[in-house]
């Protein structure tokens, strides 16, 4: 922080213009200089949009459809049901996990370059010599570009929640539902916004570091894959303490989260996960409990079954509990950035 | 051609071809090492991932008697694999796309953007060797390296798609849909098809970043039209009144007949299951989307009774390899068209 008081004194005091420029004159500046990339964001995000729109239409006729049937065990009812299923599960899916990709693309693509390619082009010699102090040029365009890729992703991200609907929505038996914690929990109105930022703040420290463009991209779609995947699969399920349960019918039942199974026999720890070959050839023999749920033929011999979940009613405490850390990363990675802009010899 | 005469009458003989060697490598090191380290940490997840999925099969192939309920959790064990590899099958889709563009638009865009190809182009090379050489080497390594990655696929999601697994009662799911695109013939045709779409991109845009994002579009469109539109039609595909199709079968379409004309087709309308079906439970649905382990038709069995007949149209799972070459053929017919293209360009350029 000396550094920045610094060198925002030497802005002021030792260059030609006496009074400091003031912040709204560098809009300008990034509208012209960054106006491709925001028109290409808006593409992507308007493409992806009428997308979601197109399929999100039919999931939402087929829902509507198959929760309004009455009688719902009538074979007319079941097939509607089985068509939201077979939609939901096709399609959606593959498009729920696609879209996993945009918020790294549109950071990479949109962050890299702010730095790098002055960098890289040798224009920073001009950029950063004028009046206004290079710091504070820096500090106007990682803020000004967050804060509008932000708003767009938010818009998306709402979108994303729409088309969600339908799986979170209750309704009758064996309507196909998914936990809000699966595919697309990181591309919602908090999440989808804060992995943008966390990509670009990425991109804009690698171009400040490697100083080159293409680089810098390629840099940063590396970390943010390691980050995600590491957010994914260790670090989401300990936001909030799991709700640990003995019901074989959990609240919510496949909208819930499970974290993991284990068994119990007088009051000790029996296995972990499925039972072992042998417990099972034992009791559980006569064909009753197939398929992945094994407690109703354990039960009778002592066998207690707990589960560890997140219920979906966390979604948003969830959501705002990885926005909240994902833009404390992002803040802390453009503060340095602009720290090694301060500092860095020109 | 004129210019390659001409130049070769400036410089007595033409630069021997394998002079371009050492330039190309000196200056596309980078890609390549970043493309190998991909590929690489790749590799090392399919292995692990794979060697835990053969595992799994095989202890629920070898498992007798096969109705008992250890052999069934060693079934629901193998088909629990499937939640992670069919996610990881999706996301794999993009590898061939961003090696492609990020490989293939630097290639000439980088060279226009800095203005490098004043000095690279003016060589006694000549410029539309130059592109050439450096074009067709580039492709060739990332072919070979990215064929490798597709056996290694085939040889990870195999346990899905083999032909006992119905009989096994585990999850079978069709060759020719999921990783279709990631297999040893077609990853390297897409990875080549982008990179010839990045070098054009990069020759008529000539900016390194528009042209890996015209790149990643292109290949996106292109991508969505094959697995949507295309792939389907490359062979005509079987046609079959038999409700028990195996898991491995790519289901295209259903219809019914009655008396030998079309009665409708897809699922039956309400009015005729409610007269005529009667399920005492709920019936166990359509089998969803990634065409689960068979069990036929739900609605075959009492619609059958009363004259109407279920015909199938699908791709069988031994179609895979016609499939491949197909896919490969058309795919590496519009790489060579879209180099050819670059070259004329690069040729015809007033530098």
């Amino acid at each position: 922080m000396s550094a920045v008081t610094v060198s925002a004194r030497r802005g002021a005091d030792g260059q030609a213009g006496p009074r400091r420029l003031p912040w709204r004159r560098m809009a300008g500046v990034t509208w012209r200089q960054h106006r491709l990339a925001l028109a290409g964001v808006v593409v992507l995000l308007g493409a992806l949009a009428v997308l979601l729109w197109v399929t999100g239409l039919p999931l939402h006729r087929a829902w509507a459809a198959a929760i309004a049937c009455h009688p719902a065990s009538s074979p007319g009812c079941q097939d509607l049901i089985g068509n939201f299923g077979a939609s939901a599960t096709g399609g959606g899916k593959t498009q729920g996990i696609l879209l996993q990709v945009v918020p790294a693309l549109i950071g990479a693509f949109a962050g890299a370059p702010v730095l790098a390619r002055e960098l890289e082009t040798g224009t920073f010699r001009f950029a950063w010599t004028q009046g206004f102090a290079r710091w504070r040029w820096a500090l106007a365009k990682l803020v000004a570009l967050p804060v509008i890729l932000a708003a767009l992703t938010a818009a998306f991200g709402v979108l994303v929640s729409w088309y969600y609907q339908p799986y979170a929505g209750g309704g009758p038996a064996g309507l196909y539902q998914n936990s809000p914690f699966g595919d697309l929990f990181s591309l919602r109105e908090v999440t989808f916004p804060a992995w943008t930022v966390a990509a670009f703040a990425i991109a804009a420290l690698a171009g400040m570091l490697i100083r080159r463009v293409v680089p810098a991209i390629v840099a940063t779609l590396a970390v943010y894959a390691g980050l995600a995947f590491a957010a994914a699969s260790f670090l989401r399920e300990h936001y909030l303490t799991p709700l640990v349960t003995t019901s074989l019918e959990l609240p919510g039942t496949s909208t819930a989260w499970v974290i993991s199974q284990w068994f119990t026999k007088d009051g000790r720890f029996a296995f972990g996960g499925n039972p072992p070959l042998n417990i099972l050839n034992q009791y559980c023999s006569g064909g009753k409990g197939a398929g992945p749920s094994f407690a109703p033929c354990l039960a009778p011999h002592g066998y207690t079954q707990w589960t560890s979940f997140q219920p979906a009613s966390r979604l948003w405490p969830f959501q705002w509990i990885e926005g909240g850390w994902l833009l404390g990363l992002s803040a802390a990675i453009i503060a340095v950035t602009i720290w090694l802009v301060a500092r860095r010899a020109a | 051609m004129q210019t390659a005469t001409l130049t070769e009458e400036i410089s007595p003989r033409p630069l021997p071809w394998r002079r371009m060697a050492g330039v190309i490598w000196r200056q596309h090191r980078l890609a390549l090492a970043a493309v190998t380290v991909l590929l690489g940490a790749l590799a090392v997840f399919l292995w692990i991932s794979g060697l835990q999925v053969h595992h799994a099969w095989a202890a629920a192939a070898a498992c007798r008697p096969a109705g008992s309920a250890g052999c069934q959790d060693l079934a629901a064990t193998f088909n629990g694999t499937w939640n992670d590899m069919s996610i990881a099958a999706i996301l794999l889709q993009v590898v061939p796309g961003l090696i492609g563009a990020f490989a293939g638009g630097p290639v000439l865009a980088r060279e226009l953007e800095t203005g490098t190809f004043r000095f690279a182009w003016t060589q006694g090379f000549g410029r539309w060797r130059w592109a050439l050489a450096t074009l067709v080497a580039l492709a060739v390594v990332l072919a070979v390296l990215t064929a490798a990655l597709g056996a290694l696929v085939s040889w990870c999601f195999g346990p899905f798609s083999a032909a006992g697994n119905q009989a096994l009662g585990v999850y079978g799911d069709s060759p020719i849909v999921l990783v279709f695109g990631l297999r040893a013939v077609t990853f390297p045709a897409w990875t080549l098809a982008v990179f010839a779409i990045g070098a054009l991109a990069g020759m008529l845009i000539r900016r390194v970043v528009p042209a890996i994002i015209a790149a990643l579009a292109a290949y996106a469109g292109l991508a969505i039209a094959a697995v949507a539109f295309l792939r389907e039609h490359y062979l005509t595909p079987l046609i079959a009144s038999n409700p028990n199709l195996p898991g491995t079968a790519w289901v295209i379409g259903q219809w019914w007949t009655r008396d030998g004309r079309l009665a409708f087709a897809g699922n039956p309308p309400d009015g005729l299951t409610s007269t005529y079906c009667n399920f005492a439970q709920s019936p166990p649905g359509k089998s969803a989307g990634t065409g689960g382990g068979g069990g036929g038709n739900p609605w075959a069995a009492c619609l059958g009774p009363h004259g109407y007949l279920n015909w199938t149209s699908y791709q069988p799972a031994s179609r895979l390899w016609p499939f491949q070459w197909i896919e490969g053929g058309w795919l590496l017919a519009l790489a060579v068209l879209l180099i050819a293209a670059t070259l004329w360009l690069a040729h015809h350029r007033a530098a």
